[in-house]
């Protein structure tokens, strides 16, 4: 009974992404067909920048299917947009800074398991310690009067970038935007088909029945958390060495907390998630554009809450299916 | 026994933190031979390679000329205005700088109480003059003017962009009326697609991501000359710009080829608000005891060319020239500010 109204709640579920998506995918080629530049640009600009969004939330949502509620998204984002800025500055390379902005959002992560996983903390006090400890020490260690080497620019595919609409917008991108688009299937991959993948489910719902099993849960939740200070740290690179190419204190500017509710909105799925990443992030272009073509005469304060409006309206429908991993939050302790 | 220990520790270190903590330092202020200068920032920090960074080298300067003392407090959050200037006042500084708009209404309150203190709130214009504040506020709308004749010129596309941060701050909307009306001097039937950060004071100026993408998203659609105008925001859009070839950016309130390197590649001119001098000069009236009140115009004007110095044709140059004449001698009338 139970599982025949699932099926049906289910298929009613695919029916309506299928038929909303049809109805995107036709408003874009009729806006193509209109106007192709804006259109690219919109599409473009959407799809960088939901890409903070979508690696914060790919971090979020490993730590949080193994049970770890990681609030601290945003303090590793910060210290990795800050050591990765520094490397740059340091050795020139724009690589090396990416690599080491890397290294920082994991060194952060272990900072986080120690405190969550071995001292069985509260995730909670964990998180906002990792955010204020982001906070103070890029603040207090921010470098004055150094140079920018650049940033990581756009490349074009060759043959694929002349591809119209879809080449432009998805052949002509710069590195970190791209590889996330390649890192959500590799996630949702690696979680739904894999030994790890089932053993991050298992210790996320039932820690307990996994221990039996013969899995450690606190060991599978500590590379966790360190492999999310992966994306984390990519996601901190992103900012200052793709997006912006200089470290600005408080530059992730809430963006970590944002991705958290994206990875909500995404059913703890990576697909999911990058889907309403690039929604938020199609919602924050297509306000920037009404802004630039005055078609509406709409205070433009209006039309910033569009982004935000748009997530609780449709947090708003599908919350009431939106279930947690079973074990959310509660540090594993063995009996 | 473990736990006793463990607190007496705690405690000692407290104590330890509060005996030796620094004490801050303004000692002497309000003796007759000490002059002590207070600046308060807006919410940003004081090298924001923008207008707190140019308020301070004001003060900074008069150290230099006047030997007075002076001292800085950054905002963190714009529930502490109130607080960061009654710890000046209550100091007996002589003078107090407060930076930015969104300091006006804390300003006039300190200065009504503090009657002794000369205040200079930087763009904070003054509709009901107090006695002992002036407001150092500039006419924006002519400084965007010329920043926007010039990007109507050096436009081949004929799009134009300006990234602003809000339009809740007078200047920078100031600088939005100019930009668009100088455009529209030079080429009537020029695109001109402008935004504001949609955010409030408090994070407007401060979020360079949302000023990259912003330029980016317009450069993609075909505009060639960006007038990037807000703090950190804007110097974001710069940046973004100079990694498109071919573009031209145009910075705001201070020389930004100095202050944001990284931008030298499409920076072909900052309309600038000559903070620094004005400062200075405002100080220097107080320190003879001739401090003015109500509000004093500090000069506007575009920076070099710098390294495009050579390659902005001559007619530009000229044209450019003549506006300027035009502006002062009344024939091109702006809409004014306030």
């Amino acid at each position: 009974m139970i599982t025949a109204s699932k099926a049906k709640t289910d298929s009613k579920d695919r029916i309506f992404f299928f038929l909303s998506g049809i109805l995107l995918l036709s408003i874009i080629l009729y806006s193509y067909w209109i106007s192709p530049l804006v259109t690219v640009a919109i599409l473009t600009s959407s799809l960088r920048q939901s890409t903070p969004l979508a690696l914060g939330a790919l971090c979020g949502l490993i730590c949080e299917r193994s049970g770890v509620m990681n609030i601290g998204i945003e303090g590793q984002m910060l210290l990795a947009a800050f050591f990765g800025f520094l490397v740059n500055v340091w050795t020139g390379s724009l690589l090396l800074g990416v690599i080491s902005g890397i290294a920082a959002g994991m060194l952060a992560g272990i900072i986080f398991a120690l405190m969550t996983v071995s001292m069985k903390m509260d995730q909670i006090i964990c998180g906002t310690i990792v955010n204020l400890l982001a906070a103070g020490l890029t603040g207090y260690f921010y470098p004055t009067g150094i140079n920018a080497t650049g940033k990581l620019k756009a490349y074009s595919f060759p043959f694929l970038s002349e591809l119209p609409l879809v080449g432009p917008v998805l052949f002509r991108v710069s590195p970190i935007v791209f590889s996330t688009i390649i890192l959500v299937f590799l996630v949702h991959f690696l979680l739904f088909f894999t030994q790890w993948g089932l053993r991050t489910r298992a210790v996320g719902e039932y820690p307990r029945a996994a221990d039996t099993m013969g899995i450690n849960a606190n060991i599978v939740r500590f590379y966790n958390i360190i492999i999310g200070g992966f994306f984390a740290g990519l996601a901190g690179a992103f900012l200052s060495l793709e997006a912006v190419g200089v470290f600005e204190r408080g530059m992730t500017n809430g963006r970590g907390f944002i991705a958290l509710a994206v990875m909500i909105f995404g059913k703890w799925t990576p697909i999911g998630a990058w889907g309403a990443a690039l929604l938020f992030g199609l919602a924050l272009a297509v306000q920037t554009q009404l802004q630039f073509d005055q078609v509406l005469s709409i205070p433009h304060q209006f039309t910033g809450m569009l982004p935000y409006l748009i997530t609780i309206i449709v947090l708003a429908i599908f919350i009431k299916r939106n279930r947690p991993p079973g074990s959310l939050g509660v540090p594993y302790e063995k009996k | 026994m473990h736990e006793r220990t463990f607190r007496i520790i705690w405690i000692a270190i407290t104590g330890f933190m509060i005996v030796f903590s620094p004490a801050e330092n303004h000692a002497g202020c309000g003796e007759k031979t000490k002059f002590c200068i207070g600046l308060v920032t807006d919410v940003g920090v004081i090298d924001d390679k923008s207008f707190n960074q140019s308020s301070w080298e004001g003060v900074q300067q008069a150290k230099a000329e006047l030997g007075a003392a002076i001292k800085y407090i950054e905002t963190r959050d714009a529930k502490d205005y109130e607080q960061n200037i009654e710890l000046f006042a209550e100091n007996n500084y002589n003078v107090i700088v407060t930076v930015g708009f969104a300091l006006g209404e804390a300003t006039i309150r300190a200065a009504k109480k503090y009657q002794k203190i000369h205040f200079i709130g930087i763009d904070q214009f003054q509709g009901k003059p107090v006695k002992n504040l002036v407001g150092l506020v500039f006419r924006e709308d002519i400084a965007g003017f010329k920043a926007g004749a010039l990007a109507a010129m050096l436009s081949k596309t004929n799009i134009i962009a300006a990234v602003l941060a809000t339009d809740m701050v007078p200047p920078v909307a100031a600088f939005n009326r100019g930009y668009e009306a100088g455009s529209r001097y030079i080429n009537p039937d020029i695109k001109i697609i402008s935004t504001f950060h949609p955010g409030g004071l408090d994070i407007s100026f401060t979020d360079p991501e949302w000023g990259a993408s912003t330029a980016g998203q317009a450069i993609d659609q075909g505009a060639d000359v960006i007038f990037s105008a807000g703090g950190l925001t804007g110097n974001g859009g710069l940046i973004e710009t100079a990694t498109h070839k071919g573009k031209y950016c145009i910075g705001v309130d201070t020389d930004q080829w100095d202050t944001v390197p990284a931008a030298r590649a499409c920076l072909v001119s900052c309309a600038m608000k000559r903070i620094s001098p004005s400062v200075i000069k405002l100080i220097k009236l107080a320190y003879k005891n001739q401090f003015p009140e109500g509000n004093y115009y500090g000069e506007v004007s575009l920076s070099s060319f710098h390294d495009f110095e050579g390659k902005i044709p001559q007619r530009i140059k000229n044209r450019l020239l003549e506006i300027d004449n035009n502006i002062q001698s009344g024939k091109i009338k702006i809409p004014d500010y306030e």
